[in-house]
Order: structure tokens, then sequence, then C-alpha cells
């Protein structure tokens, strides 16, 4: 039986039996882990021949599930980022405590996921979101002592935008009375311009929280280096693509047919690109791998934010492939960061280096991270900036062409930075026994680097799905090839051939360097070249990740110092200094307790008529 | 003996002066009898409960017709609240079974008698001077019920809520005098037939009083003073029975003699007001609390703010999300007392500081606090979720866009400070352990609060059904006034 109902029931069925089996039989745990997810991956595969709408009602609302192709495109996302980040986790958390803890929330936040993506109405939608919301603080706040203040900011930021959600769904209840998507999105239009406008912002601000849009952002790093990596991975790659999943049903179903769109597509595209451009930048001055990895995602996302908000269709398959890739490298990069964290037990980019010849699948599963996030050939990141820049251009967005290029450029460092600092760079002694990680680790890592390799060689496999998906927004119509790029112009891009020349450079330098060092390698320590034979000093800095761009961060200080951040904090401080004021209307004094009573007796009867009206 | 609503005030009446009887023969007999009693009255109300939503059964007292004797009106409402009363009653017994160990114990079940005995009497009398009475059984034996451990802490507290509820029944009693003086009748559905011929300076005056009066015990912003003390200096079991029991039947109160005497729209505005100005001032000195259970009784009142907003708003939509929040409050609040009782218990310390890493120790304690949490939020798939839902569609409903944005703010205020005790629990070193386990009866009350919950989170349309109407119920004031005088329909005709 593959349908809707049975996915869910299998997913939270799972989460409960896996906390159930963690407190009776431990072994049967990891079993009913990876046969509920997998089952997920299957059902989700099998569900647009088979499911057909459910719909039944629920209190006042009628509540509507349903498979489409743009639903389809991020279920699948889920369910494979969530078998393998599963996977990924055997191994990884097999010593931790509380595990029945993390593996329930884990599955309740991927069927949370599931469920926002197969909802036709807003209560569903909702409903949801919120369990999605509550299991990742869940998992946010597994970990460690100052978890305590970042999963409350995470979740503080998440209500702002899930209640900025609710007004919506609530105002458009009082004035359609409806809570169906596809009832919206036909009557959009009669709502008053004002409420257009109030709803489309709302839905951004509830969104945008997720998707970690400036600037709403700031609960993202810190949320996101916290986590335990696996859920780190699902977290950026997957959930944080529920924000974008959303933001594409409100620019191109609802603002789309307001009389807003030109303004609410440029506010918003400057806003991506901001965050594009600003996240760049504190990535690059971040010692934390897993941090400089949560900017980076913050920066990403704000491209996807970009493309669906410049509104073309090139510009849509263009957010939506890079949405998709992201998922994949971004849970690789994580992945390979959790890795080293498995052996080293740090990711501080200043202690730990040299792990290229311990873990060279890790160091492989980073570099073509790397590779994909900067947008080179022959990985598929090249195709998705690729789609974005021509599509910004076209639409004659040059300034916002200069920022995302710029925050392109910028992303350079940091990668190098993450790349150099964790695996090449000296090899420090204490390292010296370090092992690759285990194969459970590294099997679902590769994987999911072939395949950047695969959707760079054949963009098809994204573009065509991807081009059903945009569908839902419209009739667009894309021929494209399986290998090939295509734009307006009638330009044409052959991915194989791009890929073959990279490759026959590649494989032609390797052949001239090994020739050119076979006469003349002789193997030293590291060390000797570092120093020169002199004996280091003890406190010399022997790491040359240590202050990796102190000219670049002293250039961008001035930027970086005004951290929205702190102002949030500021608010949040007087706020609490208002309320502990306010609480000593309560003095707990008796008498003054009976004075109000005689105050607010008094108060009544002298102002009666004006309370009451005197009209009765 | 066939079954009647007499029955909810006469079992429990009778068992409160059991109860010393019997605590001569046998101290530990004495405690199973409050168990039985809401027993056998939870299968009282589920028995009753069909025949009251069909038509409401008006009972007699001493074979006087109204408007002269008493008559208590069973209708889908006091179904529904007296249904309630009595599930969270047996709970509140079923955890009170090893919490209330200290001598003198009988005397503690008396008092939970008797305040059953009145919250049940306020819920089904059809009489104004009646319902006083009830309202006074109750409110005495909620202020010993509060000095229960009779330390000093608890006897301030009970003090000042003595202070503060002598001049609730002050000004009921006023109010009441000045109706019967006016009116003649000390019926509720008589006095909603004359209420038109009084000048309506009088009116507002006797409105005023009510107001005042019940909005001490309704925990009305700034009448509301006494109630974090009571609620945080009583034993655990005995916060959950006012947030849980007495708070509910005293809001009914005064929406019933709102809504039958005084419907009119500027004074349901001003519960609106109140109700926010209420839930406002509460969440924020929640936030500030260091004490857990003073934390809970902000929240209390905050929730009781959100609840007399719904009321306010005067539609049907509004006063069913109301009740619905009652309920879910009821249950959900009672839940948190529990969990938190025992907090404090293996803690040694009434503060949230001390509760650091207990989770570890206590997880199923701990569990159902953290469940609890979630619930009154407000989160799916919990019940508070639905109740919270429906309140806002009814305000928006009624173009109050303004208050949504207010009901969501103190949610958000909601969120930070129950979170932060939840991750405390689970996520701060463990400061202490203690050998002493929470006793089962204990955790089997909190067990069936926490399963009820989530099944009316995944099932909300089991209890909106029998809202719908208790709701229509409040709403329709001249059936009520037909059904409670036995007048046929033709004689009827007021108009408000």
């Amino acid at each position: 039986m593959v349908s809707l109902t049975t996915l869910y029931e299998i997913t939270f069925g799972g989460a409960i039996l896996a906390f159930i089996a963690q407190h009776t039989i431990k072994q049967l745990r990891t079993f009913i882990v990876i046969v509920t997810s997998a089952l997920g991956v299957y059902i989700v595969w099998r569900l647009p021949s088979q499911a057909t709408d459910i719909s039944f009602r629920l209190g006042d609302f009628q509540i509507l599930w349903g498979v489409n192709e743009y639903s389809q495109l991020f279920a699948l996302l889920i369910a494979v980022l969530g078998f393998f980040t599963l996977i990924y986790s055997i191994d990884f958390m097999k010593e931790r405590e509380r595990l029945g803890y993390f593996y329930m929330n884990f599955l309740i936040v991927i069927g949370g996921m599931y469920g926002i993506v197969y909802s036709q109405d807003l209560i569903s939608l909702f409903f949801f979101w919120e369990i999605m919301t509550w299991s990742s603080f869940m998992l946010v706040i597994y970990c460690c002592d100052d978890a305590q203040s970042i999963g409350l900011k995470y979740f503080v930021f998440s209500a702002i935008g899930a209640y900025a959600m609710l007004t919506a769904i609530v105002l458009i209840w009082a004035n359609l009375e409806t809570t169906s998507l596809s009832v919206l999105f036909e009557n959009f239009t009669n709502l008053s311009s004002g409420l257009q406008i109030t709803v489309i912002v709302l839905f951004i601000v509830g969104f945008g929280v997720k998707s970690a849009m400036m600037p709403f952002h700031v609960w993202a790093p810190d949320a996101y280096a916290i986590s335990p990596t696996p859920f780190t991975a699902l977290f950026s790659g997957a959930l944080s693509k529920m924000g974008i999943w959303g933001l594409g049903i409100v620019l191109l179903k609802l603002a789309a047919q307001s009389g807003f769109y030109v303004w609410v597509q440029d506010i918003v595209a400057w806003i991506g690109a901001i965050t594009a451009l600003l996240a760049t930048f504190y990535a690059i001055v971040q010692t934390d791998a897993k941090k400089l990895l949560a900017y980076s995602s913050i920066g990403q996302l704000g491209y996807i934010i970009v493309g669906l908000a410049i509104g073309t269709p090139l510009s849509i398959m263009s957010a939506l492939f890079l949405a998709m890739l992201h998922g994949i490298f971004k849970a690789m990069l994580f992945m390979s960061a959790g890795a080293v964290f498995y052996r080293t037990g740090s990711t501080d980019m200043n202690e730990v280096t040299g792990l290229i010849r311990k873990m060279p699948w890790t160091f492989l599963t980073a570099l073509f991270g790397i590779i994909t996030v900067a947008g080179v050939p022959p990985l598929g990141g090249f195709a998705a900036k690729w789609m974005l820049y021509e599509a910004t251009i076209q639409s004659g967005h040059y300034f916002l062409v200069i920022v995302l290029f710029a925050a392109s450029t910028a992303a350079f460092l940091y990668l190098y930075r993450f790349i150099f600092s964790l695996f090449l760079g000296q090899e420090e002694k204490e390292y010296a026994d370090i092992k690759e990680a285990p194969l459970t680790m590294t099997v679902p890592m590769v994987i999911m680097a072939l395949f950047t390799l695969v959707v760079g060689v054949f963009p098809g496999i994204f573009i065509n799905p991807i081009g059903n998906a945009m569908g839902y927004f419209g009739n667009y119509t894309f021929n494209w090839d399986v290998s090939s790029l295509l734009n307006e112009w009638g330009n044409h891009v052959d991915m194989m051939t791009v890929v073959m020349t990279i490759g026959a450079i590649f494989i032609i330098a390797a052949i001239f360097i090994t020739i050119k060092n076979y006469r003349t390698t002789r193997y030293v320590t590291t060390k000797d070249i570092h120093t020169s034979g002199e004996i280091p000093t003890e406190n010399e800095n022997l790491t040359y990740a240590v202050d990796f761009y102190k000219p670049f961060e002293r250039a961008i200080a001035p930027v970086l110092k005004r951290s929205i951040d702190k102002t949030y904090n500021l608010i949040a401080e007087n706020l609490e200094s208002a309320f502990d004021f306010l609480r000593y209307v309560y003095t707990g004094n008796g008498q003054t307790y009976a004075l109000y009573v005689v105050l607010f007796l008094a108060v009544l009867m002298v102002f009666a008529e004006l309370i009451f009206g005197i009209q009765l | 003996m066939s079954l009647s609503p007499v029955q909810f005030i006469a079992v429990p009446l009778f068992a409160a002066f059991l109860i010393p009887l019997i605590g001569k023969a046998s101290k530990e007999t004495v405690k199973l009898v409050p168990g039985i009693v809401l027993l056998y009255l939870s299968y009282v109300a589920l028995n009753l409960f069909p025949r009251g939503l069909e038509r409401p059964i008006v009972e007699h007292i001493a074979g006087f017709n109204p408007p002269f004797g008493i008559t208590l009106y069973y209708g889908p409402l006091a179904a529904f609240l007296t249904t309630l009363v009595t599930l969270i009653g047996f709970v509140i017994w079923l955890y009170s079974y090893k919490f209330i160990i200290r001598e003198p114990f009988e005397k503690y079940y008396m008092l939970f008698m008797l305040l059953i005995t009145g919250s049940t009497g306020i819920i089904l009398t059809g009489d104004i001077f009646n319902m006083f009475v009830f309202l006074e059984i109750t409110a005495i034996a909620a202020y010993s019920l509060t000095a229960f451990l009779r330390d000093k802490d608890g006897a301030e507290a009970a003090f000042k809520y003595l202070l503060i509820g002598s001049f609730s029944s002050t000004f009921v009693l006023l109010a009441i005098l000045l109706i019967y003086m006016q009116t003649g009748t000390l019926n509720l559905a008589d006095i909603a037939l004359k209420m038109a011929d009084v000048p309506i300076t009088m009116k507002i005056f006797i409105l005023i009083l009510f107001i005042t009066g019940l909005g001490i015990e309704a925990e009305i912003f700034p009448l509301n003073g006494w109630a974090p003390d009571a609620y945080s200096q009583a034993p655990s079991p005995v916060g959950a029975v006012f947030g849980g029991i007495v708070v509910k039947a005293t809001i009914y109160a005064l929406m019933r003699i709102v809504y039958l005497m005084f419907n009119f729209h500027s004074v349901l505005h001003f519960f609106v007001i109140m109700g926010v100005i209420t839930m406002l001032i509460a969440e924020m000195s929640a936030m500030r609390q260091h004490q857990i259970k003073r934390m809970l009784a902000f929240s209390s009142i905050g929730q009781m703010g959100l609840v007399i907003i719904a009321f306010g708003l005067g539609t049907e939509p509004g006063v069913r999300a109301a009740l619905f929040q009652m309920f879910n409050h009821a249950l959900i609040k009672t839940l948190l007392f529990f969990s938190a009782g025992y907090l404090v218990f293996h803690s040694g310390s009434k503060h949230i500081s001390a509760l650091d890493g207990l989770g570890r120790d206590k997880p199923l304690t701990s569990f159902f606090f953290a469940f609890g949490a979630l619930a009154i939020i407000g989160l799916p798939p919990f019940a508070g979720f639905w109740s919270k839902l429906y309140i806002l569609l009814s305000v928006a409903d009624a173009h109050l866009v303004t208050v949504v944005v207010l009901i969501l703010i103190s949610a958000v205020i909601e969120i930070v400070y129950y979170l932060r005790v939840v991750s405390r629990l689970y996520f701060k070193r463990e400061t202490a352990t203690d050998v002493r386990r929470t006793p089962l009866s204990g955790l089997a009350a909190m067990g069936i609060l926490a399963v009820v919950i989530l099944f009316v989170g995944l099932y909300p349309n089991t209890i909106l059904d029998w809202l719908t109407p208790a709701a229509r119920e409040l709403m329709n004031t001249s059936e009520y006034i037909r059904t409670g005088l036995h007048l046929n329909s033709g004689l009827l005709s007021i108009n408000f």
C-alpha cells in the first residue's frame, strides 16, 4: 500500500518505535530507524504513480493532502537525505547518550517535512510546520551546555516566523473562509490590496525565517554549528529547503497575482543578494568548520531566494536546481566536517590540520563539495550558477549580478580555507594515528560526491524533473537534453565536452607534475620545510590556518561590526528588564492587592458610562 | 437509584461529611473514598452526558416549581463542565494518593470533596443565591487547602486569598441583593426574563459588582494578586485544583451571568480588553519568575486571559473556542502542576535553577513536564494547538487583528519561559540525584492526562462535537429561560 497515510504512519510510527526500542531492545533501534527511512524513500518514489489525494474534515477545516510534482521534488530530497544522514549517524552517534530521544526526533523531523510538502491546505501545513520546528529544536539542544540559549533563539525566531504565517492563515480564513491552497490561489485577487500585501509579507517572513533570510538569519549559524552533525546535514540540506518551498509558492503563486509583484520581486531579490554577500563575508572569518559551513549555507540560500524572486522561467529553474544541489553538497560538506570531528574531536580549523593522507575519502568528498559550491565545472554547481547569472542578466538586474558575482568570488576564500586548514597543511603529531572514518560514514558521502559529478555531466537529470515541477507555477516548456544546457538565445553548452576538456587538462597536468617531480622527489617531514631546520619555540605558530585571512578580515571588519544579532540581544535584554519591572505589580502584599480591587471597582463605577456605553 | 444531576452535588457533599467519621475508624480507607466517589461521578457524568445533549434536564429540589424552588439546570454546557470537573478531580485524587501523605490527610480529602461539591454546584445550579452558597463553599475549601502545609508561606498566601476572597463574596452578595430587590426573584432564568425592566444605572451597578466579585476568582487583572501566592504555596495537587477546577467554575459563573443578564456588546468588548491585559501582564510576569510553581500560576492567569478574550467575542465560534481552551487548559495545567510537584519534591527546592539536569535522573516526570510545556504553548500535535487556533480564528472573524497579534506575542513570551525550564531539565549538567522514586499513582495520573492531551490533539473532533451544543446553549439565552422556567415557546418574547 503506497499512500500518504502509510508514509506518515510509517515515519511517525518508526519514530515512536525507535524510542521504545532504545529503552527495551537496543539492538533493534538502528534497524528500525534505517528500515523506516528506507521505506520512506521507497514510498516517496512510488507516490506519484499510486497516490490519490486524501481529504477529510478535522474540526471546521477540510484537510487535503496530495502529491504534485513540485512537492515531489522536495519530498525526494528529504527522503534521500534523511536516509543518507541516518546511515551516517549509525557510527557517528554510537557512543552518544539518549539515542532514543535523538532518533525519535530525527524521524519526527523527517515526517514533519513530508507533511509540509504534501499538504494542500494551510492548516495541515501549519500543523506539520510546527511539528518540524519543535522536533528540530529538540535536536538543536541535544548536545551541550550553551545549547540552551542557542536553542531558545532558534525556537523564538521560528515561532516568530510561524506566528507570522499563522496570522496570514487566520486573515485568509477570516476573509475567504477557506484553508485550501488551491482555493486561495484562485481567489487571492478577491482580497483587498492591503490585505494581499499583508498576507504576502507575513508569509515571506514565515518562510524566510526557516530559509535563514536576512535579517532573520541570526539563529542559523549557531543552531547549525551546535546540532549533532548527522542532523546538521539534514537541517541545512533539507529543512532549510522547506522555507524555499514556501517562498516559491508565496512568490510565484500569490505575489505574482498581486499588483505589487514588481516591488516584491525586487525587494526579495535584493534581500537574497545581500544575504548571500554578507553571509559569505561572515563565513570567511569563521574559525570553526561547521560555523563556516553554516554561513556558507545561509549564503547559498540567498542565491536560491534571488532565483525565486526574479521569477523568469530560467531563474526559477536555477533556483530549484540550486536548492536540490545545495541539499546534496551541503550535506556532503557537513558530513565530511563531521567525519573529521568523529576522528579528531574538533572542527576548529586552527587546530585540526593535514588530514589528507589520513582521511582520503573524506577529503575527496570535501573537495567535490567545495567545487560544487564554487560553481566550477565539471560538477553540478556550474550549471546552477550559470543559469542564475544568465537569468539575472536577462531580466536586467545588472547590479544584482555584480553583488552575486562578488559573493560568489568571495566564497572561494572560505572554501579554500575550509579544505586547506582541515586537510592540507602540516601533519600534526597528535593526529598521526587517525584513521579514515568508518564505512557507514564514507559510503553515503562518496555516493553523494559522485552524484554531484553525474549532475555536472548530465544536468538534465535535475533539469527535467524540475521542469515538470515548474508546471505547478505555470506552463513553462523546457526541452533540454540530458547532458547540455541551453538558453533562449540559442547558446548551447554541451556539458560532456566541458567535462572531457577539464578531465583531459586534469590528467595532463597530473602526468606532467608526476614526470617533472619524478627525479627530484625527496621525502622530508613537513616540519623541516616550515622551520628551515631551526627548532621552533613553543609559542611559535606552526599552523598556517591561524589568522588565515587576517588582512581581509581587517578590511571587512566595519561591515561585520554592526551585527544585527547584537541588536536582537539588546532588544531581548531590554524587554526582560521591562518585564522584570512590570512583575512588581504583584507586590506580594495583601493590602496592595485589596487596594487594586477597590481601585478597579472605583474606576469601573466612575467610568461606567465610558466603558459600557449609555445607549444600553 | 436512577441517575440524576443532583448526585454531582449530593454525593461529594455526603462523602465530605463521611470522611472524618471514617477517619476515626481507619485512616487508610479515607484515602480511597474520594476516588470511589469521583469514579462513580464520572460514571454518572458519562451516562447523563448524552441525555443532557439531547435536551436539558431541569431538576427541582424539594419539589417546588420554579421560580420559587431551587432548580438544577443540566444542559450541554453543564454536562460538559461537570464531566470535565469530575474527570480532572479523579486524576487529581489519583495523584494525591501518594503525594498527600502528611497528616492530617483526611482533612485534605474532606476539603477536596467540598471543593468538588462547590464547583459542580456552581455549574449546575439555576438559582443565583444557591450559586453564591456554592461559591462560598468552594472559596472556603480553597482557603484552607492553600494553608494545608501549615508553614509560614502557606498561611500568608491563604490569608491574602481570604482577604481578597472576602471582597469577592461581599460584592457578589451585594449584587444578588440588588437583583432580588429589583426583580423579586433568585431564579436565574426568571431574573433574565425580568432584567429588561431594571433601570439601566442599576443594571450597570450590578454588573460592575459581578465583574469585580467574580473577576477576583476568575483571575482577571488587577484582581488576581492572590493567585500566584495561593497556587505556589499550596501543595501541588491543590495548584492543579485551582487551575483545573475552581477557576473554570467561576469563569463559568461569570460568563453565565453576563450572557444571561447583561448580554450587550459593549460589555463583551470590555471583556476582550480585560482579557488582553490579563494575558499580557501575566505572561510578562511569568517570564521573570524564579520559582517554577509561581511561573505556572502566572501562566495559568495568562491562559485565563485568553479564555476571557474568547468569551468576550460574544460569537458562537468564540464561546466554543473559549470552552475548548478551558478544557485543554484544565488538562494541561494539571499535568504541569503534577510534574512540577514531583520536580520540586525531587530537587528539594522551589527554584527553577535547582532543576538542572533532572531530566536524566527523573526521565518520566521530566518528560511529562516537557510534554505539558509543548502542549500549553500550543504546538501540534497536542490539544493546546487546536484551541489556540480556534481562538485566533474567532478573534480574526470578529476583525480584531490587533488582538490576534497580541495573543501571538504573548505566545512567544510563553515559549521563552517554558522552554527555558525544559532545556534546563534536560541539557544542564546534573546537579544532584535523588534516590526517591516518583510513585506509580503519580505517574499514572500524569500518563492519563498526557494520553488524553495527545488524543484530543490528533482527533479534535471528539471534543468539538460536544462543544458546539454547549456553546450554543450559552449563546441562546431565550432557550435557557424557556426550559429553565418550563415556559411554552409562545409565551416568551423578550428582546435584549
